[in-house]
């Protein structure tokens, strides 16, 4: 492997091996050949901003790129993400995607992953020297993070990979650079995200107002009621024409307009809007500073950058701050002040509203006991009757709670303080 | 594009155009559809335009560019491959862009902007230009774009190295759908007959305990915070002379006084309709207020003077000035939206409700609707040219309708150029400060200079390895003190256009591809709200620092 060489990197080189008026006084290009030329660079997704970012990688002059992806390729990615063609419909998305740019960008190697990033160990992600996101779940950004933030040994420089992160809606988009426990991880971000407000399910059930109301009475009720234990598929046509019948039925009988198949479709799949151009922005800066860190061509991004383009053209560029008690990059339990007469149920209610915690299905313990299972049923027999009792009757003031969720890529500590 | 019932199952160019459906709508999506652009110059920055284009569904791209492929063309642009090299690039982008969507036509022509604009004017002008929108990527020279009418929407670009800038011209954008964050308006303070009388029934029993006969505590929760606000505002002012609450302590105090009517002696030990009542005082009660923009609009002459060519922009918004105007329609007011948000409530109370606020924003709809009937009567033009459903979408969005003005290339690129440009210019050097302040304007500065270097001498500062940096780096400097003398502005070199005329001969007109991808976004955005007529388009000029990841907006 070679990066970047000869008349094809004509201008690439021509930028790189002329210090510029940012650059450090000792920048010398040629030393990093060797580093370069072992630059293993890990890009997570192959959607709308991975497309971008493997093109972009690739014509950065980085020859040996992976690519990890779980999803295939649908109808409606084609509007953006432009390495796959109709034809391709149903295939993996890594696996075409990085057989594309080979096929285009000559001496470069891209290995695609058709996996989940989860199925992959630490052994594999520490190959790397950097790891790009460009993802569209909350989720697998939080379990990266994580992963990355947690293989750091202070003592071996090798083992922190930067992450640059992108992320897009309609025209807006933001791109990032975190250094693993050096800099704000997406851990100290993660009330920034717009809390998502689940509509109470007694406004669903009884007094819906709004179209979307009717919709997820028909998905989060009336699907259930009407067909048991039969999972509904978001994908499958039919269900979703069903869900739309459905919904308009009970719109109409509370005369609420403005139901329509799209938008039942857009409810029950919490679908973003995305567009070529927004992912081409918010890919390329990724891939910019990516190549900055690399090379030291030019000072990289300190930290955040948030692209606004639907008046206008905005940016804010910001330095995020690292939160103090941070649950992934701090290093003490995070202190909790809760009155001691609510149930452990209200509890639980409470840290499933909180925008910087964000779970769904807590298992909690303390040193002392166990608080609440979720599984085995057997434990969570044992357990549920505690949900009923109040905190004051289950732990001390100050007392620490372990609490793991299927959302949370990590044990999330609390120490419990009761209000007086 | 066929489009089926909205309630049908989407047809399958619905399904492949689903996620950009979702922001700009079949019409937005009619509109790309029917463009045709040109790109002048295949360089890695135009073809990552286009291709942001393509994918959307634009009509049809023609690709002008005379050059062959060099092999250093491979290692910066995507849409060329190892068997182009040597054969025209123009058209071998057009074959590789052309693969990203059957739906768009693409062509090319071999040849230069230079000639082109020289030999065949006919293809820049307005009226006999197949071309709807035009976009020159750099290097370009000077003279040649001051040849383009001003009338075809078009967009120059440099990306040299990590800088790149985006300037746009036009003939005057007049937007509807700007897509604000909420077309919300409650007009508390103008509320009409039947809101009052709807405040009157739902809330007449408001203060009296359940066992006097009141409303049950079910009931009580569940009266929509609109109509809480409406009342307690009558029982404000009737308190304090007829006057509303306008300072932020009045605010409070108001706040106060819902507060202490809440019943605490429910479960949760509040009401989820007060608080949000309460939560909404700051942001609700206050006067119905015209936006600068709207009132650029309605104060432009085009729309207190309509003609017969105009656009029916002008119509309706002349129509609106006149609703504002008579008292027996808006009084003063701009027609209501309709928006109305979500709030605690009883289904069908919420249901009528929302019906009084879409019935009056259907009343002031066809009052302007009738207006502007009567305009195309007098101008002599068709009365049915304009549908109720067109004055509704201005009507809904009428505080936030724009009017873009675009400067022409001319009065920037003029030597010397006017006086607009020179005290825009100006007054953004002056405002500099690298700590509080750091606009980009010492990047526009440099970028000037190295058009002007381009546009006189013909080569790209740095290009030449072998030429001595410090001699092109005073030939620059000399450049950009030309130009800036011929704004009138004396100072010596400013350290950071220093820097950035170190940067930008570094470059030596070499694209990095992640800042030609980056701009070819941002271009294609711009281009996409120019066709759709949706969002706002940039006024008129963008550049991005890619060492700092930075933009700064300036009209030049």
């Amino acid at each position: 492997m070679t990066f970047a060489q000869g008349p094809r990197w004509k201008q690439l080189e021509r930028v790189r091996n002329r210090k510029g008026a940012f650059t450090d006084d000792d920048y010398a290009p040629q030393d990093q050949a060797e580093f370069l030329d072992d630059c293993k660079i890990l890009v997570i997704g192959a959607g709308g901003l991975g497309c971008e970012i493997l093109k972009n990688l690739a014509l950065s002059g980085f020859t040996n790129i992976h690519v990890i992806d779980m999803d295939t390729i649908d109808l409606s990615n084609l509007n953006r993400q432009f390495l796959f063609r109709e034809a391709d419909v149903g295939k993996p998305k890594a696996e075409v995607a990085a057989r594309f740019v080979m096929k285009r960008v000559k001496g470069c190697t891209i290995t695609p992953h058709y996996c989940a990033i989860q199925d992959k160990d630490t052994d594999f992600y520490m190959q790397f020297k950097l790891v790009i996101c460009g993802l569209d779940s909350v989720e697998a950004r939080r379990w990266i993070n994580s992963t990355l933030v947690d293989m750091v040994d202070p003592n071996v420089m090798e083992t922190l990979k930067p992450l640059v992160d992108g992320g897009t809606e309609g025209f807006k988009g933001q791109s990032r650079v975190i250094l693993p426990t050096i800099t704000s991880c997406y851990e100290c971000s993660l009330d920034m995200l717009t809390p998502q407000t689940a509509v109470p399910i007694c406004t669903l059930a009884s007094i819906p107002r709004q179209p979307a109301h009717c919709i997820e009475w028909a998905s989060i009720l009336e699907w259930p009621r009407v067909f048991g234990d039969k999972k509904m598929d978001t994908d499958n046509p039919e269900h979703i024409q069903w869900l739309y019948e459905a919904a308009l039925a009970r719109a109409k009988e509370f005369n609420i307009m403005g139901v329509t198949y799209s938008m039942t479709q857009g409810v029950v799949k919490n679908i973003i809007p995305a567009i070529a151009s927004t992912n081409a922005i918010i890919a390329a800066s990724c891939c910019n500073e990516a190549l900055k860190i690399l090379t030291n061509m030019n000072p990289f991004l300190q930290n955040y950058m948030m692209y606004t383009g639907d008046e206008g053209v905005y940016t804010h560029t910001f330095e995020h701050q690292k939160k103090e008690g941070c649950p992934v990059c701090g290093t003490s339990a995070i202190d909790f002040e809760v009155s001691p007469d609510i149930t452990l149920a209200d509890f639980i209610d409470k840290l499933k509203e909180q925008p910087d915690i964000q779970i769904k299905k807590p298992t909690i313990t303390t040193q002392r006991r166990k608080l609440y299972f979720q599984a085995p049923p057997e434990l969570n027999e044992l357990t549920r009757p505690n949900l009923d009792k109040k905190l004051s009757e289950l732990a001390d003031s100050g007392e620490e709670f372990a609490i793991t969720d299927p959302g949370l890529p990590f044990n999330l500590r609390l120490n419990v303080i009761f209000t007086k | 594009m066929a489009s089926t019932a909205p309630s049908g199952m989407p047809s399958s160019k619905e399904k492949k155009y689903d996620r950009q459906l979702r922001l700009w709508g079949a019409d937005g999506q009619n509109k790309l559809e029917a463009s045709h652009i040109a790109l002048f110059g295949a360089s890695a920055a135009g073809c990552e335009i286009l291709k942001n284009l393509i994918l959307p569904g634009i009509g049809r791209f023609t690709i002008i560019d005379d050059k062959k492929v060099e092999e250093s063309d491979l290692g910066v642009n995507f849409f060329l491959d190892d068997d182009s090299v040597g054969k025209s690039r123009a058209e071998r982008t057009a074959a590789l862009l052309g693969e990203l969507n059957p739906d768009v036509e693409g062509d090319y022509i071999e040849d230069s902007f230079s000639n082109l604009v020289a030999t065949k004017p006919e293809l820049f002008q307005p009226g006999w230009t197949p071309f709807t929108h035009i976009i020159v990527v750099s290097p370009f020279n000077t003279d040649d774009v001051l040849k383009l009418s001003p009338e075809i929407p078009t967009f120059l670009v440099h990306s040299i190295g990590s800088t790149a800038m985006l300037r746009i011209s036009a003939s005057t954008r007049c937007v509807v759908d700007t897509h604000p964050d909420t077309l919300i308006d409650l007009r508390l303070l103008n509320p009409w007959e039947e809101l009052s009388a709807m405040v009157a029934e739902k809330t007449k029993d408001l203060g009296i305990a359940e066992k006097d006969g009141g409303m049950s505590d079910h009931e009580h929760g569940h009266v929509p915070y609109v109509l809480l606000l409406l009342k307690f505002l009558e029982d404000w002012k009737a308190a304090h002379g007829g006057n509303p609450p306008s300072t932020y302590a009045e605010k409070n105090a108001f706040k106060d006084m819902i507060r202490n009517s809440m019943r605490m002696d429910v479960p949760g030990g509040s009401e989820e309709n007060y608080e949000e009542a309460i939560a909404a005082v700051l942001k609700n009660i206050r006067a119905a207020e015209i936006s600068s923009h709207t009132k650029a609009v309605l104060e432009d002459p085009r729309c207190i003077n309509p003609t017969p060519e105009c656009e029916t922009f002008w119509i309706i918004a002349h129509a609106v000035r006149e609703f504002m105007n008579r008292d027996d329609q808006g009084a003063g007011l701009l027609p209501l939206s309709g928006g109305f948000p979500d709030m605690k409530a009883e289904s069908s109370t919420y249901v009528a409700l929302q019906n009084i606020y879409r019935s009056r924003a259907r009343r002031d709809a066809t009052f302007v609707h009738e207006n502007a009937k009567a305009v195309l009567r007098k101008l002599g033009r068709d009365p049915e040219l304009i549908t109720l459903d067109e004055v509704s979408l201005f009507t809904k969005h009428a505080n936030f309708v724009r009017r873009i003005n675009y400067r022409t290339i001319a009065a920037e690129y003029n030597f010397p150029p006017d006086d607009f440009h020179k005290k825009a210019v100006t007054s953004a050097l002056q405002s500099y400060n690298a700590e509080w302040n750091p606009s980009l304007i010492y990047d526009y500065v440099a970028l000037r200079a190295w058009q002007e270097y381009y546009s006189k001498i013909g080569q790209l500062p740095g290009e030449d390895d072998n030429y001595l940096d410090s001699d092109i780096r005073e030939q620059m400097r000399i450049t950009a003190v030309d130009y800036l003398s011929s704004i009138g502005y004396q100072s010596n070199i400013d350290h950071r256009l220093d820097q950035m005329l170190q940067e930008i001969i570094r470059a030596g007109g070499s694209e990095l591809h992640v800042i030609a991808s980056l701009i070819g976004g941002i271009v294609a955005q711009e281009i996409v709200k120019v066709i759709t007529s949706q969002y706002v388009p940039v006024n008129n000029t963008v550049i991005f620092d890619g060492i700092k990841s930075r933009t700064s907006v300036f009209e030049f």
